[in-house]
């Protein structure tokens, strides 16, 4: 079954507590489960307000003509975009957005550039869960890939999960 | 600031990264450009609570604002030579809050050169204006045979 692109099938829901009872809690999450994700497709538009977010101001990710001449011979976007494509690419009831979740730490592998208009999809999973000084992890596993199945970038992070 | 040039790189040298006015504003920016509206970074009454051990006082700044600042650091000075953004590592020490000033710094660590290509690897800190460091980690950068300068 064709799955429906996040950014087109509903919008955005910016309050994150209306779907907080779907999210599953610290002892739900089921290390090595996948997590459901949504095809994403990156616009130009979306790029340019991450750049805006930022300060990024570098051509290739602002001036097609720029970029064109530069070494991806047209628009990319920046490397850390996976700051948005981690929520652009999962739904609603995704644990991420449960209030409370607290980021720990963050590594990230970069492969080749995300671009205006590629359709970004996502593999992710818990890969771990551990409690530290009564706090309650969960070690993140992440993928993202183009249309073309190529690797975008990877990464793991960790977050404390609210109890 | 030490030039993106792989053969003149020597542990010790610096990169300098951008300073960044954090307000209300620039994190509701960011909320809107993430797509995370996590109530940590919206909701003052929400963060008046404890979090276990933790009493942030109101809102915060996005962890992975200071990952994209370091980010926006390193590819502004690697790109011009040819030099390639690969990998980011941070962790987060201090909470950042409306009306801070933060900037992101890296310090050259260690170099290598493997079968087929070339690596800097850097310490980046994000300090605030008070000196201290809220975010650290490090870097690592591809110089390809082909970048510039070499």
């Amino acid at each position: 079954m064709a799955q429906a692109e996040s950014s087109a099938a509903t919008p955005f829901e910016t309050d994150f507590w209306k779907d907080a009872k779907l999210r599953k809690m610290w002892d739900d999450i089921v290390p090595g489960e996948p997590r459901k994700t949504l095809p994403y497709k990156l616009t130009q538009e979306a790029i340019a307000l991450y750049c805006r977010a930022v300060g990024e101001t570098n051509p290739l990710y602002l001036d097609e003509a720029a970029a064109k001449a530069g070494p991806y011979g047209g628009l990319v976007a920046p490397p850390a975009i996976h700051i948005l494509l981690m929520f652009a690419c999962t739904p609603a009831d995704d644990w991420m957005r449960s209030p409370g979740t607290v980021n720990a730490g963050q590594s990230w592998s970069y492969n080749i550039p995300a671009r205006p208009g590629d359709t970004i999809t996502l593999q992710a999973r818990a890969l771990d869960k551990f409690i530290k000084r009564e706090r309650l992890f969960v070690v993140h596993d992440n993928v993202f890939f183009n249309q073309h199945g190529d690797v975008i970038c990877s990464g793991r992070g960790q977050t404390i999960r609210p109890m | 600031m030490t030039s993106a040039n792989f053969d003149a790189l020597k542990a010790g040298d610096t990169i300098d990264g951008p300073v960044f006015a954090v307000s209300r504003e620039s994190i509701r920016l960011f909320c809107d450009a993430s797509l995370d509206y996590n109530p940590l970074h919206l909701d003052d009454d929400y963060m008046k609570g404890d979090f276990g051990k933790t009493n942030f006082g109101g809102i915060i700044l996005h962890g992975m604002n200071n990952f994209g600042l370091i980010s926006r650091m390193l590819t502004d000075w690697a790109l011009p030579a040819g030099a390639i953004h690969r990998r980011l590592e941070t962790r987060w020490l201090k909470p950042v809050k409306p009306g801070d000033t933060i900037r992101p710094a890296g310090t050259i660590k260690a170099k290598q050169t493997t079968s087929k290509s070339r690596w800097v690897l850097v310490d980046v800190a994000v300090q605030n204006q008070r000196g201290e460091t809220v975010a650290a980690g490090e870097a690592m950068l591809e110089f390809p045979a082909s970048a510039k300068a070499s």
